[in-house]
Formats: C-alpha cells, sequence, structure tokens
C-alpha cells in the first residue's frame, strides 16, 4: 500500500468521522420521531373533525398561535413577512387541495408546524415553528380538528419569490436550523407552578413572543442572553418585556399586563403596530387564566440588561425647544405633565416602552402617525396623527427626546439621522417647505 | 297584532338586554374605519409660492403699493414695517390664487341697478387681480397729473393727505375705479399680511404676533386659561415653525 492511498484513507476515515459526529451533534435538530403519534393516512381535504370539543379547543389554539396574523383571516395566506433577505409570503394553510395543505396528512401538519418540514421542503423560521415546537400533542390534534373545518380557499402562493439567492434555497435553512433551531417539545418545570409553567408553554410555545421580542443576529437567529429583551421589527421595535423596571414590565402590575393583552391598551399603554395586530387577532381571545399565566410568567422572567439612563439635560426655553414643540403639538391629548388620558391617550410619564434604546416605534407614529389597537372591550381604535409635514428631522428628535427625558423619564438621545432613515424607509413626506425658509437663506 | 303594556315593557327590556350584554358575546366587530392617520394631502395646508413675485411684476404699480403699505405700517419702535414683513409677497401669492381670482365672488352680469344700496357694499364684476391693476394703473396717472413726483417718491405728510383723500372721497381716481372701495382693500390686504400665519408669506418672523402679543398657531390653553388680566409673553408659533 502507498503512502498516499493510506494518506487518503486516512483521510477520507477521518471525514467519516467529522460527518458522523456532526450527524450525531446535528441528529436532534432533525429528529421528527415524537411527530410519529400523528395519523399519515387520511388527507385534510378528506377529513372533517365532528369532535365540536376538539374543534372549539382547536380554535382557541389558533388563537394562542396568531395564524391569522400572517394566513389572514381566511387563512389563504398572502401576508408579507418583511426580513432583512426579503419578503416571505405566508402561504396558503386551508385545506385547498392545489393551493393549500389539504393534501397533508395530520403527520405532515406536526411536521410542518413542530420541525419547520412543508410540503415545498424546508420552511423559514418567518414561520415560527421554533417556537411552535414545544406544542403538545393535544393542542396540534385539537389544532388539527379545527383545520378540517376551515373552508378552502384557493389562492396560490408563491411564498419566496422575493427572496433572491442564496435565500431562495430552503434546504440551507438546515443549516440555520442546527445553529438556531432547538427541536425540543415543552417540558414541564416540577419545580415551579402550574400558572408560572402554563404562561412559559404560551409565552414559548404557540404565543411565540421571541419571534419579536428578542433581538437577531446577522442570520436571523435569536441573540443569547437576549431572551425577550426587545428586538427591532425594522420599521418598529417590539420592546423588552423581560423583568426588567426600566425598560420592561418590571414595574407594571400583572393586572395592567393582563388589561394590556386583553383590551390593547391600559392606563399607560396602548398598543399599535404589529402588536395591535397581535392583540386584536390573538391575546384578546385569550381566557383571563391564560393571561394571568402569560403576565406572571413575564413578570417571573430575568430582567434584560438594558439599563437606566440618567436624563438628558434639556433646553426648555426658547422657540427651538422641545418644551415648547410638546406644549403646541402634544399636551391637548398627551396632557401637559404626559399624564395622557387614561382609555384614550397613551401617558408618558411611567410609559416605559417609550424608554427603549431604540426610538423606533416613537419616530414611526411621529411621521405616519398611528392607530390604537380595536379590540371587543375597547372598539374605537383612537388615532395618532402624522406629524411628517408639520415637522423636519431634527424637530422630531428634539421633541422625542422631551418626552423621553421629561417627568422622571431618562433615555438615550434620539439620533436625527434615524430619523431622516425612517422618514426615507416609510416614504412618509417632507416638512413643508414655507417662504420663511427662504427669506432665511437670502 | 295588539301588545298591551306589560309585554311591551318586557320587550323593551330584551332589547335592552342585548345590547348591552352583546358586545361580550362575539358582536360584530367594527370594521372599516381608516387604519392610516397619514394627514390627507388635501387637508395639508398650502404655504405661499416662493419662487418670486407672480402677479405684482410691474415696477411702477408695486413701488407705489409699497408706498401706501409703508404708511399704512410705517417702520417704528413697535415693529417692521409692512413691507419689511413681507406685505407684498403675501399679497402677490394671494392675488395669483383663487382670491385674486374672486373664486368666490359672485361676478355674473347684470350687475343690479342700486344693488350698492341693497347690500350696503360696493359690489364688482372685476376680480380682486383686476381691481389691483386697474386701481394702482389710475393711482399712478392721478399723481403723475397732480403732482411733481412720483407717488412713492413724495413726502410722507402729502402720501398721508393723497390716502386720507381716497378714503374720504376728496379724491376720485376716476377711469371707472371707486376709489373709496379701493383703499379699503389695499388696507385690508395690509392687514391680512401683517397678520396671517407666516407660511402665507407675510408676517415675517411673526412680527405682527410679536406686536400685538398674539401667541399663533397654538393648540390648546387650558394652561392658560385661568391666568386672566395677566401679561402671559407667550412664545408665537407658526403652523409650519421655521427650521
Amino acid at each position: 500500500m502507498s503512502n498516499r492511498k493510506r494518506t487518503a484513507i486516512a483521510l477520507g476515515v477521518g471525514a467519516a468521522v467529522v460527518v458522523a459526529g456532526a450527524f450525531v451533534w446535528a441528529w436532534p435538530t432533525f429528529d421528527i420521531s415524537r411527530s410519529d403519534v400523528a395519523d399519515d393516512e387520511t388527507r385534510l381535504a378528506d377529513f372533517t373533525s365532528q369532535d365540536e370539543d376538539a374543534i372549539a379547543r382547536g380554535e382557541y389554539v389558533m388563537r394562542l398561535g396568531d395564524c391569522m396574523a400572517c394566513h389572514e383571516e381566511n387563512f389563504g395566506g398572502g401576508y408579507t413577512v418583511s426580513t432583512p433577505f426579503g419578503g416571505i409570503v405566508a402561504s396558503n394553510i386551508s385545506p385547498d387541495i392545489d393551493s393549500g395543505i389539504g393534501n397533508m396528512t395530520e403527520r405532515d401538519f406536526f411536521n410542518a408546524l413542530r420541525h419547520g418540514r412543508g410540503s415545498k421542503g424546508l420552511l423559514y423560521p418567518a414561520m415560527p415553528y421554533t417556537e411552535y415546537t414545544k406544542l403538545t400533542d393535544r393542542d396540534m390534534h385539537d389544532l388539527w380538528a379545527y383545520m378540517s373545518t376551515i373552508e378552502p380557499v384557493d389562492n396560490a402562493i408563491d411564498e419566496i419569490a422575493d427572496l433572491g439567492f442564496p435565500y431562495n434555497i430552503r434546504l440551507a435553512m438546515a443549516g440555520w436550523n442546527v445553529l438556531f433551531f432547538d427541536n425540543e417539545g415543552f417540558d414541564e418545570h416540577p419545580d415551579q407552578d402550574e400558572q408560572w409553567n402554563r404562561g412559559r408553554y404560551i409565552v414559548n410555545g404557540p404565543g411565540h413572543c421571541a419571534t419579536c421580542h428578542t433581538s437577531r443576529n446577522f442570520l436571523g437567529g435569536p441573540k443569547d442572553g437576549e431572551y425577550l429583551s426587545g428586538g427591532g421589527l425594522d420599521i418598529w421595535f417590539a420592546p423588552d418585556i423581560t423583568s426588567n423596571p426600566h425598560t420592561g414590565i418590571g414595574s407594571t402590575s400583572t393586572q395592567e399586563l393582563v388589561e394590556y393583552l386583553k383590551t390593547g391598551a391600559n392606563s399607560t399603554s396602548f398598543a399599535t403596530g404589529p402588536m395591535a395586530e397581535a392583540i386584536e387577532h390573538s391575546t384578546q381571545y385569550f381566557t383571563d387564566d391564560d393571561l394571568e399565566a402569560v403576565a406572571s410568567y413575564l413578570k417571573a422572567t430575568a430582567p434584560s440588561s438594558n439599563v437606566r439612563h440618567e436624563p438628558m439635560t434639556l433646553n426648555n426655553e426658547g422657540p427651538k425647544s422641545g418644551a415648547l414643540a410638546y406644549e403646541v403639538n402634544c399636551s391637548a391629548c398627551h396632557g401637559v405633565a404626559g399624564e395622557g388620558m387614561a382609555n384614550i391617550v397613551p401617558a408618558f410619564e411611567g410609559n416605559n416602552a417609550l424608554l427603549a434604546d431604540d426610538p423606533t416605534n416613537l419616530i414611526h407614529v411621529m411621521l405616519m402617525g398611528g392607530r390604537a389597537a380595536h379590540t371587543q372591550a375597547r372598539p374605537t381604535g383612537a388615532g395618532m396623527p402624522s406629524f411628517a409635514w408639520k415637522m423636519n428631522d431634527e424637530e422630531i428628535a428634539t421633541v422625542l427626546d422631551h418626552v423621553r427625558n421629561s417627568w422622571g423619564n431618562g433615555a438615550a438621545p434620539v439620533s436625527v439621522e434615524r430619523v431622516a432613515e425612517l422618514r426615507s424607509q416609510l416614504a412618509a413626506r417632507d416638512k413643508l417647505a414655507t417662504p420663511q425658509d427662504e427669506a432665511h437663506t437670502d | 297584532m295588539k301588545m298591551n303594556r306589560r309585554e311591551a315593557l318586557r320587550s323593551l327590556g330584551a332589547l335592552t338586554a342585548s345590547v348591552t350584554v352583546a358586545p361580550y358575546l362575539g358582536a360584530n366587530e367594527v370594521k372599516g374605519f381608516p387604519q392610516g392617520t397619514v394627514l390627507d394631502e388635501e387637508f395639508v395646508p398650502t404655504p405661499s409660492h416662493t419662487g418670486g413675485l407672480q402677479v405684482l411684476n410691474n415696477d411702477a404699480h408695486r413701488r407705489t403699493l409699497a408706498a401706501v403699505f409703508d404708511r399704512f405700517i410705517p417702520a417704528d419702535e413697535l415693529g417692521p414695517s409692512a413691507t419689511q414683513a413681507g406685505c407684498i409677497e403675501f399679497l402677490d401669492a394671494q392675488l395669483a390664487g383663487p382670491w385674486g381670482e374672486g373664486a368666490t365672488m359672485y361676478r355674473d352680469t347684470p350687475l343690479q341697478p342700486h344693488a350698492e344700496e341693497l347690500t350696503q357694499l360696493p359690489q364688482f364684476i372685476a376680480t380682486p387681480r383686476e381691481r389691483y391693476e386697474t386701481g394702482l394703473e389710475a393711482l399712478n396717472k392721478w399723481v403723475s397729473d397732480n403732482e411733481d413726483a412720483e407717488f412713492a417718491d413724495l413726502a410722507p405728510e402729502r402720501q398721508d393727505e393723497i390716502l386720507t383723500g381716497m378714503e374720504q372721497g376728496d379724491i376720485d381716481l376716476g377711469q371707472g375705479v371707486h376709489t373709496k372701495a379701493f383703499f379699503e382693500m389695499m388696507l385690508l390686504s395690509v392687514r391680512e399680511g401683517y397678520f396671517s400665519d407666516p407660511i402665507y408669506g407675510g408676517n415675517r418672523d411673526m412680527a405682527g404676533w410679536k406686536m400685538i402679543g398674539f401667541p399663533g398657531a397654538r393648540y390648546d390653553y387650558r394652561l392658560y386659561a385661568d391666568r386672566t388680566g395677566e401679561k402671559l409673553d407667550l412664545i408665537p408659533v407658526s403652523l409650519i415653525p421655521q427650521d
């Protein structure tokens, strides 16, 4: 045997060991055996559950999971989830045979939701299988029963038409899954009480809170150690919902959290943007017990590392001051001391959602206005007007610095560049040009 | 069908119950109200044109008009003159727009005889733009017929005498110009220009508002509503504050 051959064999064996090692290491990511409990014979299109209780429970699981947020109210799909890699369109999950999931068996359904394996290949984690993997067998069976009662919708969707190479290679998600997908079912912590466990199940499983509220790394995976500490969504920011008392929900009472998730608002805060959608489609339907479980679990989370900022030194005098801009533009509704109006207008005093280092939400509503969540309990959907026509980037930053650093608040300065960036990204109009601008450049 | 009072009350009770309880039993969601709150372009104010004069391009006319305006509001210790505050630019923008075209005026012939006696106001078929054109032309003609210099170069005392004559009906500019009404239109224009929001070209640096202590386009005065008889010195605010 030549030396060269021997070396080749050694290399081959070494490679095989590495591959086998990688396989063993990565195996849990790809192990779908726990979903073998589901039937693999009957297609969804050929099945309609008669179990009314299971259907009702399944509908509730659908609410917990907020399927409608992306798959639309008729489950025909079409909502585009924008990601840094391109838009991903939510698929048709109605029982339509050609364009929906009518051909899926219950096993296929389990594999898609809990393991990210769809009928067209691996799913993208824009679909939160990374969280749905925690769904219990029972909730999955119930959800399947509910899905069987949905009307088929004929709506063909190319989910990844907007994704360029290499992001349009579904198989690449295998690598992503090895890195970031924790393919494990829900495990109860016996040392914690039932309410805490239920809250943890909803938050980490169907509720998929971390999908938005945990920040993501450059590959789109959740960052280590930043669980629920707040995450950027491009044009929105999902705030810190850990027990951090400054930027999170640590100083918010369980009752206030329940009220917020049930109605879209509490005495201090209002939901708008994606959270308004989550409340309208999902959390307003939660039972009070479940809402309390979610709230008490969140209050028991480890606090994020976000720090409290000392208030900035503000210029409160003169025509360019944030104080005057606030008094003239904001105080009529938000109150002269940031007290807001209970149940109508958010307060600024003691409103932790204002204080995140990332002020995207505040800039967004200044530029585009905002609409409060409209729920059965609070059907008004009160509006905040846009100030894009009235204020330039610097004036918006100044007035936001004022609300973020008055009445006991303290936060990092708002950057004028970030306002400019969002103005362009949101296609908000520019401040109106007036004759005065010209008079002063003469 | 006849309904006795008890039945009527009972059904009323049922109706009330259905109204008050239904929202919690899954009544229809309110839908279809606009989700966006961005101000419709139609409602965004229109600041005046900033690209130079559009109507008052006749130098002789404009020179006379500026002199008239600055007799109405001269520069003094209280504030700048009318032209310094942008009243010419303000009027030019107004004359270029719907007001200059008489867009809201009834201007169809025939002009009713005795209409002015009926309404106690002069009535015009000519638009404000035309009236400024003919009025300034006639004023310049009158001055060249009666004086040795152009209106703008006369002594302020003499300018005031001419303006007073126009106001009191002692001077008739002729040429079909309603002299008194023309005087009043110029006086109204200068007031509007001096005190309107700066986004319309006049009231530059809010000089007019500072002069009289007007706080401008503020939204809410609850902070000050109780402070009667007090000098508040509120900083005036334009609808579109200057950058």
